[in-house]
């Protein structure tokens, strides 16, 4: 996400809210999720071509929903400037979840699949976010993602079926169940972009769920 | 109430005992519960909720017979029995074929039904079975199992174990391992499933399911076992069938079906167990005391009702005081100069499968995936027995390549056929001679007569060509070596030039801008990305893909341009080959976005083994071309290269047996007067041997036995084929014919031991 939507969109919360019990998803309700920039120069089609080729590469006949698993192989978890552009972010050694998303995004779409970029907030504890806090600081990087022991996280929803989705969490190389216990690494809410006919009617299902689109839904 | 439970070993691949034995004493703390082992070196003797222990001398030990008294005195009298451990269980249901009211495992007839791979009582259930082959077949065929499959497949053994293997060398070792441990050559191969684990346990008491749950494993151990799992109601849909099924089977006992769910969602079965799972407490923590409900089955009993403590599990390790009556066995002494101590199946479980199926031989029969099992022979192509005729054996002076004539031409008019059928009127699609394969005149000959394009690697190669009669307009050139030797480059026109590398590129430009090199097309190899290979420009970072970007940009605008790919199918697969296929179609077209350049000639291929080659499916070949023409609508030419499909048929290695030694348990050791050095790829690919009889002259496959072929080096490696069976009445002086060698066996043959 650009960085200063990120700020003016925590710094706006406190003035338009009143509600007495605020929810995890609060914070983020206006944010947006993350796009890379372009160019508009060869330099950014190149970065997109080798993401899209790359990605079936990788799939070695496996089943196209597989999750693009090499991109948390090829970029570790860490911070990342924004703005940021397709070109920047290829080149990266680590990059954050909201790039991480955007890119399985890329991958998904590329194999003709349809998938819908995704917001979640996770439960961790505050010993855990201090140390995000430490280590995005270091780098002079937005710490909006972080509220207490809870944070922000991107991810791809992946449509199965005819309005089912699967939740690929790119920045771990894993796929988060609907199931959820609670507790550290939990997931407190979810909202899904996805527009056109998925914009309307029950919304989509992940497990027994139904998520609208564009609404925080609480865990 | 006394309940004997045994499978106590609480090693990385634990057995169920312990959890069993945890669960039963949550469900009747009063019951009295007795451990059975057959080993005091398994750890689980000494675990604090056992009462007493029933331990009994390893089963290569054991008394079959008396034990099997003793345990029916101990059901007799009121004790029940819970097994776990398969090969156990097995044992008690050839002694007690139509069970016992307190034997709490599967009947006979239900064991033989679970068998693995087929697992034939799974039909009714939403699962597949991975394809799967029995190891009786010829190598011939095994090898293309594993072709088929990208090789990825496991080769298993009857009851356990399981090892990948990734190629032809490590298949034949781990054969030979799991041969030697199960004491039996009856072992399959099955194809890899990817996918994430779950299972579903359950209990049942004469045919009635009485609870059953579900788990996905959340870790796993280095070996693939539960290390933690999070547990759940089955499915209701999956449980009505496998309520029908455990009637059918009237089944008794704990079970298991362990599964793969792959990322469509499908579940494949991979086998059914005989017994609990190991992880069988933490579905008791989840509130599913399955043990504790199979004995309120089996008993009327009721059973104390479970605490639901949380719905996923993990295990720890845990040190626990040793019983004083059962102190620690020593450790075996390494060894001498060996690493480790071999400790793998303490209680002699191996020696049990033995005497099992020594007195039960069907309970290793494996029911054939699309036929009756195989003796090892494999069949040999008529036209190889025509070919042969023409020599005169006796007098062929061994080892000597015999070039397959009928079959040679046989082969490359197919292959002409098949491209003069897949052209159109847009795209023609032709075949390309790799002289590398075999660089025997006859075989360029029938190349050039039957249209092929010569594929060279060197300049000695071109003018290898140019004098069987190719013209330079029929010469493709490319590998990283495409100007050695310094000086001999054509100055004619040739048909291709791919260049291997940024700077071949460069030098390639140069030349053609001297007027040192001319093509008709000047394209590009390509490496593929995600299959290990030193050829071709790469595309592995973002950094590289630019710069071949930029690279191609600097090809003479004056030529026609084109991209050529190989990688060997027979080691990625034929599978895998048609996926980097398609991957390399998409890198053209991005290739062509970013560049502006139109690609017009597209040359793949490379290392097809010959029976994936020539396979009448021409489907794919086709469909492959209307990919083509749909997402490179500026390619003309389609340069096909089968590589080794075209030479590996073509000659064989004769030979003769210059000794032969017997030794004990029928193993032999025949020494032949060839060598790896003319079967270098031995270790890589089968072949298909005859045996030419002495007396009548006919010629007889070799099939699968104890023989082992030494060659005539003093080598310890030169063995040049393992665990065949020589036919009766073979003695030295006999000729033995290897099929298949006339591809890199030939090209790669080298004088050794020769003076």
């Amino acid at each position: 996400m650009y960085l200063a939507e990120a700020d003016g969109a925590a710094a706006g919360r406190g003035e338009t809210r009143a509600a007495p019990a605020p929810k995890a998803s609060d914070r983020w309700e206006s944010f947006p999720y993350s796009r890379f920039s372009h160019h508009g120069r060869a330099c950014c089609d190149i970065a997109r071509e080798w993401v899209v080729g790359m990605d079936f590469a990788q799939l070695n006949g496996g089943d196209l929903t597989s999750g693009p698993r090499w991109l948390r192989e090829k970029y570790k978890w860490g911070p990342s400037p924004w703005p940021i552009h397709w070109c920047e972010a290829v080149k990266r050694k680590s990059i954050d979840c909201g790039a991480h998303a955007a890119l399985a995004l890329e991958a998904f779409t590329g194999r003709g699949l349809t998938a819908f970029p995704a917001q979640v907030v996770q439960k961790y504890s505050e010993d855990s976010t201090e140390q995000w806090r430490g280590k995005w600081a270091e780098e002079d990087v937005s710490c909006h993602w972080l509220d207490g022991e809870h944070i922000y996280h991107e991810v791809t929803a992946l449509l199965v079926g005819e309005d089912a989705v699967k939740i690929w969490d790119s920045s771990a190389g894993s796929w988060i169940g609907p199931r959820q216990a609670g507790g550290y690494g939990s997931l407190v809410a979810i909202r899904i972009f996805a527009d056109g006919q998925w914009g309307g009617g029950d919304g989509l299902r992940w497990g027994e769920r139904r998520i609208k689109p564009g609404t925080w839904v609480q865990i | 109430m006394k309940i004997y439970v045994s499978g106590l070993y609480s090693g990385g691949n634990p057995q169920p005992g312990v959890g069993i034995v945890r669960s039963l004493r949550q469900g009747y703390p009063d019951a009295t519960l007795i451990g059975v082992e057959y080993n005091n070196r398994v750890s689980g003797i000494h675990w604090s909720d056992l009462d007493d222990l029933w331990v009994q001398r390893p089963w290569d030990e054991i008394n079959l017979e008396a034990y099997a008294d003793k345990v029916r005195s101990a059901l007799d009298e009121g004790g029940l029995w819970i097994s776990g451990s398969d090969l156990e269980a097995m044992w008690l249901a050839s002694v007690f074929p139509d069970g016992h009211p307190n034997l709490l495992a599967p009947p006979a007839g239900a064991m033989k039904r679970i068998a693995k791979p087929a697992v034939e009582a799974h039909r009714g259930l939403p699962v597949k079975i991975p394809t799967y082959v029995s190891t009786d077949l010829p190598d011939w065929e095994l090898h293309a199992f594993c072709r088929a499959h990208n090789w990825r497949v496991w080769l298993k053994g009857p009851y356990y174990d399981a090892a990948r293997t990734p190629s032809w060398d490590i298949f034949m070792a781990a054969r030979a391992a799991l041969t030697k441990v199960w004491s039996t050559e009856r072992l399959f191969l099955q194809a890899h499933v990817s996918g994430y684990e779950e299972s579903v346990m359950l209990a049942a008491y004469r045919g009635e399911l009485l609870s059953c749950v579900s788990m996905r494993k959340r870790d796993v151990t280095a070996e693939g076992k539960t290390w933690a799992g999070d547990v759940s109601e089955v499915d209701p849909a999956f449980e009505a069938t496998l309520r029908e099924m455990v009637r059918a089977l009237n089944w008794t006992g704990g079970g298991e079906l362990e599964m793969v769910r792959d990322p469509s969602g499908q579940l494949w079965l991979l086998e059914m167990n005989p017994r609990f799972p190991a992880w069988v407490h933490g579905a008791t923590i989840g509130g599913h005391n399955l043990p504790a409900t199979l004995v309120q089955g089996a008993t009327g009993v009721p059973a104390r009702k479970p605490e639901v403590q949380a719905s996923e599990f993990t295990r720890v390790v845990l040190e626990v005081p040793v019983r004083d009556d059962y102190p620690l066995p020593a450790l075996p002494e390494p060894f001498a100069g060996a690493v480790g101590h071999s400790m793998k199946h303490p209680s002699g479980l191996t020696s049990l499968a033995k005497r099992l199926h020594k007195s039960n031989p069907e309970l290793l029969e494996i029911v054939a995936d699309g036929g009756p099992a195989a003796d090892g022979k494999p069949e040999v192509p008529e036209s190889f027995l025509a070919d042969i005729a023409a020599y005169d054996l006796a007098e062929v002076e061994t080892p000597q390549f015999l070039y397959f004539e009928t079959t040679a031409a046989g082969l490359f008019k197919r292959a002409a056929d098949r491209a003069h059928r897949l052209s159109t009127n847009e795209v023609e699609v032709v075949s390309g001679y790799s002289i590398k394969t075999n660089p025997d005149e006859r075989l360029i000959r029938l190349a050039l007569d039957n249209g092929f394009y010569g594929e060279c690697i060197s300049l000695l190669e071109v003018h290898k060509a140019l004098e069987v009669g190719f013209r330079p307009d029929q010469i493709i050139l490319n590998g990283p070596a495409k100007w050695w030797p310094e000086g001999m480059m054509p100055k004619e026109r040739m048909h291709a030039v791919f260049c291997d590398s940024i700077a071949d590129l460069e030098r390639c430009v140069a030349a053609i801008e001297r007027g040192d090199m001319s093509s008709r097309h000047v394209g590009i190899r390509i490496r593929t990305p995600n299959v290990v290979s030193r050829f071709g420009i790469p595309l592995d970072s973002p950094d590289t893909f630019a710069k071949l970007v930029d690279a191609v940009g600097r090809l003479p605008k004056d030529t026609a341009f084109g991209v050529h790919f190989h990688m060997a199918s027979s080691t990625i697969g034929v599978a895998g080959w048609w996926h980097l296929f398609e991957s390399m179609l998409k890198w053209c077209r991005s290739i062509e976005r970013l560049t502006g350049r139109t690609i017009e000639i597209l040359d793949m291929g490379g290392g097809w083994f010959p029976d994936d080659w020539h396979s009448d499916d021409e489907s794919k070949f086709a469909k492959a071309v209307e990919t083509v023409k749909a997402m490179l609508p500026a390619v003309r030419q389609i340069v096909s290269e089968p590589g080794k499909a075209m030479a590996q048929p073509s000659m064989a290695l004769a030979m003769r047996i210059l000794e032969i030694q017997e030794h004990e348990e029928d193993h032999v050791e025949a020494v032949v007067d060839a060598s790896i050095a003319e079967l270098p790829m031995y270790a890589f690919q089968p072949h298909r041997i005859l045996r030419q009889c002495g007396e009548t002259g006919a010629l007889q496959p070799l099939g699968r036995g104890k023989t082992h072929l030494m060659g005539r080096l003093c080598m310890e490696h030169d063995i040049v084929a393992s665990n065949v069976s020589l036919p009766e009445g073979t003695r030295a002086g006999d000729v033995l014919i290897f099929c298949d060698a006339g591809g890199y066996d030939r090209s790669m043959s080298y004088v050794f031991g020769r003076g």
